[in-house]
């Protein structure tokens, strides 16, 4: 059985007087242990959809099964890391860390326990008291990723969690995210991230989705069959980032 | 009139740039100049030129003639996990004559921890030609990550982490 799976999931917005269009009948699976990407242009509802996954948004139409049950209000088995990073930033990196875990009603002990986990695998020891706003971006964003991993999710969606980054935070970010998504002990192995830029999808999933805008529909599933880690200069590296740009241009 | 002998300022950048440069000088064979990386990643050239002296003061590279080269403690850097990298960077920061200047001095300190005023009232004196708040951010930020200092800013104490 599929982990998450989309059954003719359509969104509409209302704008103005009239109604938009911004998902159109997605059907799609999701399996565990994939790492997935979704790309394609500004528009293209690629956002809206990942929120529709974890129930943030509901679906207009169509339905979400995770474990064949339709899910309706927020999923808890998945969490998401934001591109913005969302920190409260009156509180501590320890204290946004556990955050998500009182939410969920987890007892004190068991919160603290799950934060310090987590701080030490995203390699925040040693920022436990800094606030937010003593923080670079590159570790803004390890705070946003032990939230995330401390509610221990089956899936992790990831929305453009790379975009708010210079190119070399960016560029040692996403290596530490391939080396904990094949650490054995994480208890998360299932990914879908939304991104923009071909090139990060290629690098990192082993799924592409790609998406066409107006109105938001999927044109392509690609399985990513090329060796890790992954050679940016290869030719079929190359090869493939050319044909899903093809993909994308020749819809817009 | 001069700095004391071997202490020297840090550039004010993130350690996380500093390993992303390194990880895309591997990707390109360990060699790369560095005005081609920074046109290539559409990166500013003089904040470039700030992670390669970083990067240069850790140890992981070497800037022959604004090229960039990785040296084997760059790549061994880059085989270890996030827990094995902050001790190779509390290593290379305890070698520093700044960091351990600071550490010698907190060492004497009741409780080894001083106020952040007299933090920068030590670096103004040290390094008169740097922005002494800048560089205490600076140094507060590369001493966490190396476990090495602390800052807890509602108290405004500046210490010595944990052996």
């Amino acid at each position: 059985m599929a982990l998450l799976e989309l059954k003719a999931v359509s969104k509409q917005f209302s704008r103005g007087r009239g109604r938009l269009l911004v998902l159109d009948s997605i059907s799609t699976t999701i399996e565990q242990g994939q790492f997935i990407a979704m790309v394609g242009p500004s528009g293209c509802g690629k956002s809206t959809l990942l929120r529709i996954m974890n129930g943030l948004i509901p679906p207009s139409a169509g339905q979400v099964l995770y474990q064949g049950r339709q899910i309706d209000g927020i999923n808890p088995e998945c969490a998401l890391v934001f591109q913005s990073f969302a920190l409260l930033p009156w509180l501590s990196v320890k204290a946004n860390v556990e955050m998500g875990l009182e939410a969920r009603g987890v007892p004190l002990v068991e919160r603290e326990r799950r934060a310090s986990i987590y701080i030490d695998k995203v390699g925040l020891d040693g920022f436990e008291e800094a606030y937010p706003r003593e923080l670079s971006g590159g570790m803004k964003q390890r705070v946003g990723f032990a939230r995330a991993l401390a509610v221990e999710p089956k899936v992790l969606l990831m929305d453009e969690p790379f975009s708010a980054l210079d190119a070399l935070t960016a560029i040692s970010l996403r290596g530490e995210l391939l080396d904990m998504w094949q650490l054995p002990d994480m208890p998360v192995h299932t990914m879908v991230m939304v991104t923009h830029i071909i090139e990060e999808a290629v690098e990192l999933a082993d799924r592409i989705i790609v998406m066409a805008a107006s109105p938001g529909r999927i044109v392509a599933d690609l399985q990513i069959e090329l060796p890790r880690p992954r050679d940016k200069r290869t030719e079929a590296f190359n090869s493939l980032t050319d044909r899903i740009f093809s993909l994308i241009e020749e819809r817009a | 009139m001069s700095s004391a002998p071997g202490i020297y300022p840090i550039p004010d950048i993130n350690l996380p740039q500093v390993f992303g440069l390194v990880e895309i000088l591997d990707d390109r064979g360990g060699r790369e100049d560095g005005y081609k990386l920074a046109r290539d990643l559409n990166f500013n050239l003089s904040e470039l030129l700030k992670v390669m002296k970083a990067a240069e003061i850790l140890q992981l590279v070497e800037t022959p003639g604004g090229d960039l080269v990785l040296l084997p403690q760059g790549k061994q850097f880059l085989e270890a996990d996030i827990n094995q990298r902050k001790l190779i960077i509390r290593q290379r920061l305890r070698e520093h004559g700044l960091f351990n200047y600071l550490v010698r001095l907190l060492a004497t300190q009741e409780e080894r921890s001083l106020a952040k005023e007299v933090v920068l009232e030590h670096l103004a004196m040290l390094l008169p030609n740097e922005d002494p708040e800048k560089l205490f951010n600076t140094l507060v930020n590369w001493g966490r990550f190396g476990e090495l200092f602390g800052y807890n800013k509602d108290e405004d104490r500046f210490y010595l982490d944990q052996e």
